[in-house]
């Protein structure tokens, strides 16, 4: 796991937009093989959505061929109610960017059938390839969507009735009016965002810094769904520093360090070369190597970026980098760095 | 790729957003995009189109931070470039159907997307021949037409012999037997369901006038009180028998004093919940016929009542100098300053609405929004096209103004209309000759 800590949530949330825009460029979306993205709603990715838009009105990123899957949204609330998560990823994100309503995912909470719709949604997601990027929030009590405490692991995309306290909590955006809370949503289950080739979440805020410690340095726990990320291949959470307040001083340093290192050495983490999108053409490598002058990233895309460097695809199975192929062969995770050169190294 | 303006000419939805603007909304000014129909020529709700027909903007347009206002609506136009509406021409009334046809393309490109032409008090003969061609003209919904008549607004002849202004006293008729004399001056013709006349400026002290507002009320014609000497309480009676406005308040009817309010006086009415409520009121803030403070009086007393409207005349644009008007009058023009030759009276303004909002704005510490509201969401309530004109919510017309505020010296402001949109298609740009974009009017 990445657990990157930045200053505030300002910069957490540039860092993620800045992450998230890489990553498109670097897969180089088509029609044919378009980008999926994975996206929340809620406070924390308000900041992340305003620096999309700010990037993507400078010129830097176009959605155009990103096709979106939401997580989650109410179940009996008009879509044009303002509350309703249509509204906001309208309001926040869709109605600036190119992004083409045809690609957009959204759960019905009106759908006649709501079993039906989220055995629906799943297929919709498997059929697009499988989400190449899940971004994600929590809520104080660690739930990832809403599979809120003692959800399933397991679970898929399905209805779930809210929680007494988040059913309290959202009553400010009705009007204070209890009855008129949402009590039921559809939500993708912990399972499907596991399923999604990279997680990237954002924590922000010390109301939250239990949640991130229980998610962290706890074990796999359905009282924490948001635990469950241990077990995914890829996950990174980028927090700000409040949100740290309950982890070991030791974890934040272990983190820390390991991010320094990976900027000293100009140097990330990086994805498997191998993935399961079924988009993908799976061909032998030899083939890939043909192309990979074309897969190569353009260079000034890179270097404005302020968010760490991620290499193409083809850089990878390009031959100037052996040892990093090499590495990335036998790591499954993180390149392996020793214990030994990280001492050294600070 | 530029985010400013993209197309996608391949398929046409005809929907088009506005982005990077400030919309005038419920009196204040918000950052939000606009979408319209290019083939509705209406405003859609963008999110409704965008997740229930999966539709993306065709065109995107960019707006640079500019005000984007529902078009403006004036209820008080007696004419302009040389046309007046109460002149049949000598080519009869072929002449006169084309200068109404120029006179709309001309005034939408002052920001006028819709108005009411006036016809000051003339012979019978000149409304009958006339009326024809001032009833409402958005049917067709075609930009290329410009502005629009919602109908007409006849000034006249039920008036006061003593607060004529500069209507010639000898066409001037009263109304003892009710609809039956506004017939045979109008026509009966122009006096159906619907009826091309929107409203009747009279004199409710007149014999007759009462019944007469009761039987126009019912009929949907809305009728104004104006160059009247009603005292507060005949002006009661008008309000309560159905009269909704009060025409160019101040100006031609009696002053406000302490003992007996007036015309005015109905703007103190306490509002209840029997009585008929506050009556509109039009307001020529063109620096003449109002002092700036009675203006600001005016709105404190009922700010949702405020029409600004310009009593522009046929002189509007025109040189200094003296030209004939009708009856055998002749008006002085001297710069903005219009008189009537032989007494001096004021005889309407040359004046644009835009300048009138300007105006407005500068002397009565309103905001922008209020401001412009009184050209927009007002006059459109008065006229009874609330959500159809005057706002920008969906399913209203998209008839639009994109307006600049510039602060001139000592902070004087004032807008620029910099492009007009008429039922979803760009009728004119600032800086553009013939102000119009290639093949986007005319369907």
């Amino acid at each position: 796991m990445r657990l990157i800590i930045k200053d505030d949530p300002d910069t957490a949330s540039k860092f993620i937009a800045d992450y998230i825009i890489d990553r498109i460029i670097v897969f180089d979306p088509t029609p044919e093989k378009p980008f999926v993205l994975g996206l929340p709603t809620g406070s924390s990715p308000v900041l992340i959505y305003k620096n999309l838009v700010q990037r993507h009105k400078a010129g830097d990123i176009s959605f155009r061929n990103v096709v979106t899957f939401n997580m989650d949204e109410y179940v009996g609330i008009a879509r044009e109610h303002p509350e309703s998560y249509h509204s906001f990823m309208y309001k926040h994100f869709f109605s600036h960017v190119d992004v083409n309503p045809a690609n957009i995912n959204i759960l019905n909470g009106n759908a006649p059938d709501l079993e039906e719709e989220c055995l629906a949604y799943e297929e919709k997601i498997k059929k697009a390839g499988g989400i190449e990027l899940f971004l994600g929030g929590i809520g104080p009590d660690g739930h990832i969507a809403f599979n809120e405490p003692g959800s399933s692991l397991k679970s898929r995309t399905r209805v779930k009735t809210l929680a007494y306290d988040t059913i309290i909590a959202n009553s400010r955006f009705f009007g204070n009016d209890f009855s008129q809370v949402p009590k039921m949503a559809l939500t993708v289950g912990v399972q499907t965002v596991l399923d999604a080739r990279e997680v990237v979440i954002i924590i922000t805020g010390a109301h939250k810094a239990l949640a991130l410690q229980k998610c962290v340095e706890g074990g796999v726990n359905h009282m924490w769904t948001l635990s469950s990320l241990q077990l995914h291949p890829h996950p990174m959470i980028v927090v700000d520093e409040d949100a740290t307040l309950e982890l070991q001083v030791k974890t934040v340093k272990y983190f820390k360090s390991i991010e320094k290192v990976a900027n000293e050495l100009g140097f990330q983490q990086m994805l498997p070369r191998k993935r399961d999108s079924v988009v993908e053409p799976s061909g032998p490598i030899p083939t890939l190597q043909a192309n990979a002058a074309n897969l190569e990233v353009p260079q000034p895309q890179i270097s404005r970026s302020s968010s760490p460097i991620l290499e193409a695809m083809g850089a990878r199975i390009s031959e100037n980098e052996p040892q990093i192929l090499n590495a990335l062969d036998t790591a499954d995770d993180v390149p392996l760095i020793r214990m030994g050169a990280r001492v050294a190294a600070s | 790729m530029p985010a400013a303006v993209s197309s996608h000419p391949k398929l046409d939805s005809g929907v088009t957003k506005f982005t990077n603007c400030l919309l005038v909304k419920n009196n204040s000014l918000v950052q939000e995009d606009l979408w319209i129909n290019t083939h509705t020529g209406k405003i859609i709700k963008g999110q409704e189109v965008f997740y229930g027909q999966r539709v993306a903007p065709n065109r995107i347009i960019d707006l640079g931070g500019r005000i984007l206002s529902p078009g403006l609506i004036d209820v008080q136009l007696n004419g302009a470039y040389s046309f007046d509406f109460s002149v049949i021409p000598q080519d009869g009334v072929v002449g006169y159907a084309k200068g109404v046809r120029k006179i709309n393309k001309d005034l939408v490109r002052t920001g006028v997307t819709s108005y009411l032409p006036t016809i000051t008090s003339q012979k019978p003969e000149v409304y009958q021949k006339a009326l024809p061609f001032l009833g409402p003209s958005g049917s067709s919904r075609d930009p290329s037409f410009g502005s629009e008549s919602l109908g007409a607004h006849v000034e006249g002849p039920f008036i006061s012999p003593s607060k004529n202004g500069i209507h010639n006293a000898s066409v001037l008729r009263t109304a003892p037997n009710g609809l039956s004399d506004l017939e045979s001056c109008y026509g009966a013709q122009n006096l159906t369901t619907p009826s091309p006349i929107k409203l009747i400026t009279l004199a409710p002290e007149l014999p007759g006038a009462l019944n007469c507002i009761e039987e126009l009320t019912t009929m949907g014609v809305t009728v104004s009180i104006g160059h009247s000497e009603a005292s507060y309480e005949e002006a009661s009676a008008a309000t309560i028998a159905g009269a909704k406005m009060i025409t160019h308040l101040f100006n031609a009817m009696r002053p406000l004093h302490h003992r007996n309010p007036g015309i005015f006086g109905l703007l103190g009415t306490p509002p209840s919940i029997s009585g008929p409520p506050k009556p509109f009121f039009g307001i020529i803030s063109d620096g003449i016929h109002l002092h700036p403070t009675s203006i600001k009086i005016a709105w404190n007393a009922h700010p949702d009542g405020l029409i600004l409207v310009t009593d522009a005349m046929r002189l509007a644009g025109m040189p200094d100098g003296t030209y004939d008007w009708t009856n055998g009058s002749r008006i002085v023009k001297k710069g903005p300053l219009l008189t009537l030759e032989e007494n001096g009276k004021i005889a309407g303004s040359s004046i644009s609405l835009i300048e009138c909002v300007s105006n407005f704005l500068n002397w009565t510490g309103a905001s922008v929004p209020e401001a412009l509201k009184a050209v927009t969401e007002t006059p459109a309530r008065m006229v009874g096209l609330e959500g159809v004109k005057g706002c920008l919510r969906e399913g209203a017309d998209a008839d639009l103004v994109v307006l600049d505020l510039k602060e001139g010296k000592e902070g004087l402001k004032s807008f620029v209309v910099e492009q007009v949109w008429k039922f979803g298609g760009k009728v004119f740009e600032k800086g553009n000759a013939n102000g119009r974009d290639e093949g986007e009017v005319g369907k």
